[in-house]
């Protein structure tokens, strides 16, 4: 185990470079972007002089690197920055966003895995049979509607047509836990593609696992179906599922900017657009940072369980 | 204990198996022999309730045991009354990749325990899975039930497969092809825990090509060809008068009668020449190993040489420095005078025609969508220029000449039997009309006769091109007696080299007096 311990290790540094990287990137690329936020508080006013005044004000005047090592020491310190057009702290607007963020991401994986899983395994055991049919064809077709479409269409049937649930979480500010409603939509959109990719990967991996001659082997010495399939067969065909799953989680985590914006939910990706549509850089780079750590994190988690799912493989730094 | 009564198999109306019939007693061995297609495997599963998809079974299998019959006829068949024990050929298949070795073994023990009150299943389970574990040889139990499958050696891994059919009660376990592939310490090994279980009193089946292993352990050999049994009886009898041409043909077979020195062309020319060669192998970041050193190694045209040693003392990684497929190394190759390239993308045409390699998997070698000529003819159109067509002529040439037909060669791989498919792979070397000829366990995996045919093509092909150097990379030692010289390889390192009635009948070196002295597998205690 001393050999998982100093993967994680080297991992977690380079983990730290690769979001201190990010952060550069996201810097550099925000400050080359015509305009800044002096230029949009100047609003429909663009006076020269009025700008440059906002300019000196918000001290966006001094050199680009000296702000970003003003801001990198505070962030050391715990302390994100301020908005540049709210005057808000960073850490609020962070804060604030990740709950309904977390909480869609959350709901959608509670429902993805036991979903995804199960119908990988049901369509693995009866392969090329009716159920696996239908659930490749099915899963194929769904995969390929971009989530936007899907969710024009079902807020069309849904909420329009039928009028069963809300468009959007219009008016509901950050707690959506107590109007469960408006969540149903969202859910359904952000997991339609997840749980195709899911079910593919897993039944694939199944039907390896169940021609295996190990399974046959469990089989053979009277170990029950089902535990055959689940505790034997399934961990060495969850290895590349976990993977996916990973990306899938991060992709939820970091702003899923379309399907948030789509039905106005207020979290992390609401804020992505925002702030880069103000030039608010601090917020920019305090998300690129959440983002970062994030991302880091959760492929290192899922690089772990494959590692525990497939111990032949070993672990590549 | 064990009783197969007139039991016939079919597929698409062909018969595998057909009126096939004999007995398992308590504490014997009881050999199934035969080459492979004769059924014997089927003949084998079948006594675990095993048929291959789609086969209409009729006849009986009965397992019985302290008077308790359960029997199976026909149709898909489920498990027998009686719980029969499994030993494959490559024990880590069996066990589940991603979960510790104690998972099945708990399995199986847990219905075992299923009248004692909750409380006290679990440790009455762990106390039968530690006990089965001791009675398999297996030291060390609690440590070893955490790990992982493949965190164990080869021996232990067996020794688990073991421990489960003694934990499940089995009275009969079935041995497929367990020492085919391995070399003589193992293959001794294996007898040895064999003869063990037969101790104990349990009925053992083997299946087995390998007659060395079958003449130390068998009381009782039955021997099969195209899925009927043409002879049987006790191991002694069948041995000292086989009453079969068949059985006579298979226990020839064993002999070896061939010999590459019938050639005769043999000259001092060395073609390879192999001076300080040091390969290495990376291990992920950290510093290469050396895995092998040979400082001074000549092959000379027309000879065979015969590299011998135990899986993992550097055979193979010798011939792939040769061909160009391993370029992690220090020191020269020389091809008649000139030095080799190490990478196989740096070496000119002519130098890939002089070094060809044919592999131990032949099936792996071919593409199984394309006819098998077509891909033999490939390598004269690629190494040596010639047009498709006359290529392709050359091919059904050499194809014929190594006793493969055209209608035969037609086919795609999927058509030809491992035998024939091996011949094709070596016509496809031919064609290169290569100086040297690489040979990576050819043999091994292949069944007596078939292992023979192929020995005896291959001589005579050596012996008419005249000048051909052949490298038989083998842990077979009969097959390395028919070289003209053998070599032995120990962890990396060539402990003795010389002429083969030199090497094989006085070896000088410890390692290869222990190679040599366990070619014959020990007898039963």
């Amino acid at each position: 185990m001393s050999g998982l311990r100093s993967f994680v290790a080297r991992r977690l540094l380079l983990g730290v470079a690769q979001v201190v990287a990010v952060v550069l990137l996201v810097f550099a690329l925000t400050e080359a972007l015509p305009g800044d936020a002096a230029v949009v508080l100047a609003g429909d006013q663009p006076d020269p002089a009025r700008i440059e005044a906002i300019r000196t004000a918000m001290e966006l005047d001094r050199p680009a690197w000296e702000r970003l090592v003003d801001w990198a020491a505070g962030l050391l310190r715990g302390d994100f920055g301020t908005s540049l057009t709210s005057g808000r702290p960073v850490a609020q607007y962070l804060t604030g966003a990740f709950g309904p963020t977390l909480l869609l991401a959350a709901l959608t994986v509670a429902l993805l895995v036991p979903t995804g899983v199960g119908l990988g395994v049901l369509a693995a055991r009866y392969e090329g049979r009716l159920v696996d049919r239908l659930t490749s064809s099915v899963t194929l077709a769904v995969y390929a509607v971009p989530e936007f479409a899907l969710g024009v269409l079902l807020v069309t049937v849904f909420a329009l047509r039928l009028g069963w649930l809300p468009p959007t979480a219009v008016g509901h500010g950050t707690d959506l836990l107590a109007h469960p409603g408006v969540l149903v939509l969202p859910v359904l959109v952000l997991l339609a593609r997840p749980v195709c990719s899911l079910v593919r990967l897993v039944r694939a991996g199944m039907i390896d696992a169940l021609a295996s001659p190990y399974v046959a082997h469990a089989l053979r010495y009277g170990v029950s179906g089902a535990r055959v399939r689940y505790l034997h067969a399934l961990p060495h065909a969850l290895a590349p599922a976990v993977q996916q799953l990973a990306r899938t989680i991060d992709w939820l985590l970091c702003g899923v900017v379309v399907v948030e914006t789509l039905f106005v939910v207020p979290g992390l990706g609401t804020v992505l657009l925002g702030a880069v549509g103000e030039r608010d850089v601090p917020v920019v780079q305090g998300l690129a940072v959440v983002f970062g750590v994030v991302t880091v994190v959760l492929n290192l988690g899922a690089d772990v369980i494959a590692h525990r799912l497939a111990p032949r493989a070993g672990v590549a730094a | 204990m064990a009783e197969v009564l007139d039991l016939r198999v079919e597929i698409d109306g062909r018969a595998i198996v057909d009126g096939v019939g004999f007995r398992v007693l308590p504490g014997r061995v009881t050999a199934l022999v035969g080459a492979s297609g004769s059924g014997k495997t089927t003949t084998g599963l079948a006594l675990l309730g095993e048929y291959p998809g789609g086969a209409r079974v009729s006849g009986e299998v009965r397992v019985t045991a302290g008077g308790a019959v359960g029997r199976t006829t026909g149709g898909p068949v489920g498990r027998t009354g009686e719980p029969v024990g499994y030993v494959p050929q490559h024990p880590a298949s069996v066990l589940a990749p991603a979960r510790r070795v104690d998972a099945l073994l708990m399995d199986i023990a847990r219905p075992l325990v299923r009248h004692l009150p909750r409380g006290k299943r679990r440790a009455a389970a762990r106390e039968l899975v530690v006990r089965a574990l001791a009675d398999a040889q297996l030291e060390d139990a609690e440590a070893l039930l955490r790990r992982y499958p493949h965190q164990l050696s080869g021996g232990q891994q067996q020794r688990v497969v073991l421990a489960q059919a003694l934990l499940l009660g089995s009275r009969v376990v079935v041995a497929d092809e367990p020492t085919t592939g391995q070399d003589n310490p193992t293959k001794r090994r294996v007898v040895e825990q064999l003869a063990a279980l037969a101790r104990r009193g349990i009925g053992v089946v083997l299946l087995s090509h390998d007659l060395d292993v079958v003449r130390a352990l068998a009381d009782e050999v039955v021997v099969m060809r195209a899925g009927r049994v043409v002879e049987s009886g006790p191991v002694e009898r069948v041995w000292a008068a086989p009453r079969h041409p068949w059985t006579r043909e298979l226990l020839d077979a064993e002999g070896g009668s061939t010999s590459f020195d019938g050639g005769g062309a043999r000259s001092r020319r060395p073609v390879v020449r192999v001076r300080g060669l040091a390969a290495r192998y990376r291990d992920g970041s950290r510093s290469a190993s050396v895995v092998l050193r040979v400082p001074a190694l000549d092959v000379h045209a027309g000879e065979c040489l015969a590299v011998v040693g135990r899986s993992g003392s550097g055979k193979t990684t010798l011939a792939r420095c040769l061909a160009g497929l391993h370029r992690d190394f220090e020191g020269d190759v020389r091809l008649d005078d000139t030095v080799l390239p190490r990478s196989l993308r740096r070496r000119t045409r002519e130098q890939l025609a002089g070094v060809q390699y044919v592999f131990q998997d032949a099936h792996a070698s071919f593409d199984e969508h394309r006819p098998v000529v077509q891909q033999v003819a490939r390598t004269a159109v690629r190494l040596r220029a010639v047009d498709a067509q006359e290529a392709g002529r050359e091919a059904v040439k050499v194809l014929a000449r190594l006793g493969l037909p055209e209608d035969l060669v037609r086919r795609r791989p999927g058509g030809l039997s491992g035998g024939e498919l091996q011949r094709a792979a070596l016509a496809r070397a031919l064609l290169a009309r290569p100086r040297v000829l690489l040979c990576d366990e050819i043999t091994s995996g292949l069944d007596a006769v078939t292992r023979r045919d192929i020995l005896e093509t291959l001589t005579e092909v050596v012996g008419e091109l005249g000048d051909l150097a052949l490298v038989l990379i083998t842990h077979d030692l009969a097959t390395a007696a028919l070289a003209h010289r053998v070599a032995v390889l120990d962890a990396g390192e060539v402990v003795e080299e010389g002429p083969a009635l030199e090497v094989l009948h006085s070896p000088r070196h410890p390692f290869t007096r222990s190679l040599v002295g366990t070619a014959e597998p020990a007898a039963r205690p």
